[in-house]
């Protein structure tokens, strides 16, 4: 039995189409047309994970991909892991890199619809994200305002890559639309260096998957410095930003190189009232998946103790993609009270549950 | 130690493996070029079901952008995070000290045998 009694939230799970049809019903044309002949367009990365990026042993035994079928998902990850809540994210965050800032917007709205109409009336277990696309924000704050009186919709979503620094004013109306709805707005990586976006790493394209992947952190850093310095969060006060599946290691470095810096240079960023860090202490929360993994556990400790992890740190276990992680197997050494706010109170707050 | 008969040696064939349940455990029995080996269906790692995992081979140790591929079908890639394992011994390829838990295994008059202790 693997059950062991704690009760958890899920924060990032990605539910799939079972093809681009499921989204017919839901587009008008030119866009009806263009994705029944040739999918939904979505630009690849050109970085492939040789073995796939879907778990070989969570297909759904009625066909179709992993994670597009919503009973199957039900007993294969809520069951067994006790998840009390999924935060459903999908996966077509890659509208925002989209040449087209017209079908990305279209494919979106048409994957809303498809969410609501599909998936979050077939168990209550399930909460989903609103997908928009950054590359027009207006629309994109158009889609929000549409989609956010849906009571099971809990937040936006974006992918990690997009056209600019997520801090910059253009996405701010982005932010106006989710902060007046009170909903979280998350960020998840895959699409960097895709379609529209920039290179995947400030220096470059790296070679391989493999430094592709452990880049990606690069990408969150940078959104991470942007928001606060633009002043968003002051801008916005009631604004929480997620940022799922880039790492946390790195936030110790980033906090104090930015306060130090800070010290020195408050005068280009007047607006700010408080140190950096304290910004993202205060609005920011992060994902657990992948966990980093020293070979001495006390390291990583040490770290979530540098960070505050207990207040800002929720548990995902990226289901159904092959590095997702086990709640049962991962921070087995956390103390209980902090085990409850990763895995269960820090989301159970954010997203209102 | 006790011997659990699982399968008869022709219920699986060469470079193929089946999962048995033994005493609640979940066990993975391989056919190595007709050479019996048997783990534990549960990665080291994260407990994935490991034995899940393709039958594989892998790129040998060797020199900056040589490639050269070998040991098909002695090992096993998880199914999750992909950590490939030495079917024979459960060794992983990164490191030999982090190990797939295995059985031994003998064939009787035909049947496929895990020791279980």
């Amino acid at each position: 039995m693997l059950n062991s009694g704690r009760m958890v939230i899920d924060v990032d799970v990605h539910n799939s189409l079972r093809s681009a049809r499921d989204l017919l019903p839901y587009l008008s044309e030119p866009w009806r047309s263009r994705v029944a002949s040739s999918g939904t367009g979505l630009p690849s990365t050109g970085y492939f994970n040789p073995h796939g990026v879907l778990r070989e042993d969570c297909k759904p035994p009625s066909g179709g991909p992993a994670a597009s079928d919503p009973d199957f998902l039900a007993e294969d990850l809520l069951k067994p892991y006790n998840i009390e809540y999924a935060i459903l994210n999908g996966d077509l965050m890659g509208v925002s890199t989209m040449h087209d800032p017209d079908h990305g917007a279209a494919i979106a709205s048409a994957y809303n619809d498809y969410m609501a109409n599909v998936w979050l009336s077939k168990n209550d277990a399930f909460r989903a994200t609103i997908l928009v696309s950054s590359h027009d924000p207006l629309l994109a704050a158009r889609e929000i305002e549409r989609m956010a009186d849906h009571p099971r919709m809990v937040g936006v979503i974006m992918g990690s890559a997009h056209r600019g620094l997520l801090g910059q004013r253009q996405f701010h109306p982005i932010y106006e639309a989710a902060a007046r709805h009170e909903l979280p707005v998350a960020i998840h990586p895959g699409t960097e260096g895709s379609g529209g976006a920039y290179p995947p790493t400030a220096s470059g394209y790296p070679t391989r998957y493999l430094e592709w992947h452990t880049d990606l952190s690069q990408s969150y850093m940078a959104h991470l410095v942007s928001l606060v310095c633009e002043g968003v969060f002051e801008r916005f006060p009631k604004l929480k930003f997620v940022m799922l599946e880039g790492g946390i290691a790195w936030l110790p470095h980033l906090m104090w190189r930015l306060d130090k810096n800070y010290k020195g240079l408050r005068s280009t960023v007047p607006w700010l009232k408080r140190m950096p860090s304290e910004y993202i202490r205060d609005h920011c929360l992060f994902s657990t998946q992948p966990i980093e993994e020293p070979d001495d556990p006390k390291q990583l400790l040490a770290i979530f103790d540098m960070i505050d992890a207990e207040n800002i740190l929720m548990f995902s276990s990226d289901y159904p993609h092959r590095d997702n992680d086990s709640p049962l197997e991962i921070l087995r050494w956390l103390k209980p009270e902090a085990k409850q706010k990763i895995f269960y109170d820090n989301a159970k707050k954010l997203y209102k549950l | 130690m006790p011997i659990n008969y699982v399968a008869n040696a022709g219920d699986i064939p060469e470079g193929t493996n089946i999962i048995v349940d033994v005493k609640g455990l979940s066990i993975g029995v391989y056919n190595i070029g007709g050479e019996f080996f048997a783990l534990l269906n549960r990665c080291p790692h994260e407990g994935a079901p490991l034995c899940k995992g393709k039958i594989c081979g892998t790129t040998l140790p060797s020199g900056v952008y040589q490639y050269e591929y070998g040991r098909v079908g002695e090992l096993v890639r998880c199914p999750w995070h992909g950590w490939e394992f030495e079917i024979r011994t459960g060794k992983a390829i990164f490191d030999e000290k982090v190990r797939a838990k295995s059985y031994k295994v003998q064939v009787d008059d035909g049947k496929v045998g895990i020791v279980v202790g």
